[in-house]
């Protein structure tokens, strides 16, 4: 992320008229704007004129945008990749065979429901450990401690299974009523309803992954929310107004810095000439301010900037929506996951 | 641990070089008789104790908002269920009305009780503003009323009692300026 003091520099050279070729580097173009200025002092000597023809004054030949990145942040682990679960299996199958063995005795006292219930247990599972499978680090057959192919043993949806069912058991095994079966909770699903539903407006979905609020306009392009910045604004400001202003009051944000993370550029393939005053515009430089969202959901009802809908994207989802030209702008100011 | 096998290893190098610097087989003899040499030479494997671990288990944590994680622990429970976290305390909570300590006053006994005796801080705190402000006041009034009637019925009662107590032990009971005879007499 670009949001210390290169970032500031690279905001600068952009703000500033752009006399230098686009298709030069910023360092080269850096060096080369300095020795322009030495060579202007050296003929500042000569002619006295040069001052005025080398520093006009500055027509603002873009509109600047203040653009907001509206986030919401991951609410729980990543899904793990296959090569970890194997990792994990593997490491908790090693630790059983160098671990000193379990001390039940310590645990459970000799002839009490649960001491029978854990012999019960230990006799069909083989060891004292609930989520790695039938296997015995003491037996002969210790040294066969592969998975075969398709087994669910290193999934940690059968773990957490397998670590209720046994806790069911217990509970059913050494409870005085006999009648009734216990039931233990299962703890919630990572999959929301949201997700299965495809509700892109909840906020309940895609919960290991950042979540990031796009809007459409009325002419049916994606877009981060932003509007121009109005005069004797800063960057922070204008986007806390366009946030207000598109997305409603209704969410309790925090904006990160006062530092755009990211830009974008666009250009119009013919100068707009505004017919009143005169002046032309080449396109417009928007600047995206991070921010993060705490509770709320955004709410177009009443917004003034000709929107229309909303999502909450993902990253790669962002990249379906949006223009290429505009996600290649945006892409890296966002969180993978 | 490992300074003891750098200790041995130095140790077993020692004679090998001696040896090649002096070919003589003397030096050899007077090498076996030297047996109050501190470094004499060892070669029997050192007993390396293996670190004691001891048993872990997988368990399944849940907190109080039903949040869940695995853990490795020595405890062979499968499940821990906190009622107690960060997840419904106060401190970690700091905007949630629903962890205030709000004292439910249906009958409005607390309400009669600040009114007598309550000092002027605590007499409409707006804890009992906002329990009370989902009702209508028509009800609010009625309730009101009722806190009222009772404060004056529980006056009564102990007026009573406190007859009773003083009338204890006297032959006719008299209504009126009863402490001021006893103290008379």
């Amino acid at each position: 992320m670009s949001s210390g003091s290169n970032g500031a520099r690279r905001v600068a050279s952009l703000l500033r008229p752009s006399r230098l070729d686009s298709g030069v580097c910023r360092s080269c173009q850096e060096t080369i704007g300095r020795r322009n200025y030495a060579s202007a002092a050296a003929a500042t000597q000569s002619t006295t004129a040069a001052p005025d023809t080398t520093f006009p004054v500055v027509k603002p030949v873009y509109t600047i945008n203040a653009g907001v990145v509206l986030s919401r942040p991951p609410q729980i682990t990543r899904d793990l990749e296959p090569f970890e679960k194997a990792y994990h299996f593997y490491q908790k199958r090693l630790n059983e065979r160098l671990a000193l063995p379990f001390t039940k005795y310590f645990y459970f006292k000799r002839g009490t429901p649960a001491d029978v219930d854990w012999k019960k247990k230990i006799a069909e599972r083989r060891t004292p450990a609930r989520d790695i499978g039938n296997y015995n680090a003491y037996a002969s057959d210790a040294w066969n401690d592969e998975l075969l192919m398709g087994s669910r043993e290193s999934d940690p949806e059968y773990q957490v299974e397998k670590l209720v069912d046994d806790a069911e058991s217990t509970a059913n095994a050494t409870s005085q009523d006999t009648s009734k079966k216990e039931e233990i909770p299962r703890p919630f699903s990572r999959v929301t309803e949201a997700d299965k539903k495809g509700d892109f407006k909840s906020l309940n979905r895609l919960l290991p992954q950042t979540l990031y609020l796009l809007v459409q306009s009325k002419e049916g392009y994606w877009k981060f929310p932003s509007s121009p910045v109005v005069d004797e604004e800063t960057i922070r400001e204008a986007a806390e107004r366009t946030l207000a202003e598109s997305a409603g009051v209704n969410m309790n944000t925090w904006m990160v810095g006062y530092h755009p993370a990211g830009h974008h550029v666009y250009k119009n393939r013919k100068p707009h000439i505004d017919q009143a005053t005169g002046a032309e515009t080449h396109g417009e430089k928007t600047f995206f301010m991070k921010t993060r969202m705490m509770t709320g959901q955004a709410d177009l009802s009443s917004n003034v900037q000709n929107l229309k809908d909303f999502k909450w994207l993902s990253k790669d989802e962002i990249a379906k929506h949006v223009l290429p030209q505009y996600y290649s702008y945006v892409k890296n100011m966002l969180a993978d996951r | 641990m490992s300074m003891h096998i750098s200790l041995r290893r130095a140790a077993a190098t020692l004679p090998n070089s001696t040896t090649t610097i002096l070919p003589s087989g003397r030096v050899s003899a007077s090498q076996t008789n030297a047996t109050t040499f501190v470094c004499s030479q060892c070669r029997h494997a050192t007993l390396l104790r293996r670190p004691k671990r001891p048993y872990t288990f997988t368990q399944l944590i849940t907190l109080s908002d039903g949040s869940a994680f695995l853990h490795r622990t020595t405890s062979p429970a499968p499940i821990y269920r906190s009622t107690r976290d960060t997840r419904n305390s106060l401190l970690w909570n700091p905007s949630s009305s629903k962890l205030m300590n709000v004292e439910d006053d249906e009958a409005g006994r607390l309400a009669a009780f600040r009114a007598r005796f309550g000092r002027s801080f605590d007499a409409n705190t707006p804890v009992a503003d906002t329990s009370s402000s989902s009702k209508d006041p028509a009800t609010k009034k009625a309730e009101e009323a009722a806190a009222k009637a009772q404060a004056q019925a529980e006056q009564e009662e102990e007026d009573n009692l406190l007859d009773l107590i003083s009338a204890f032990g006297q032959e006719e009971p008299q209504p009126t300026g009863k402490i001021f005879d006893k103290k008379k007499k």
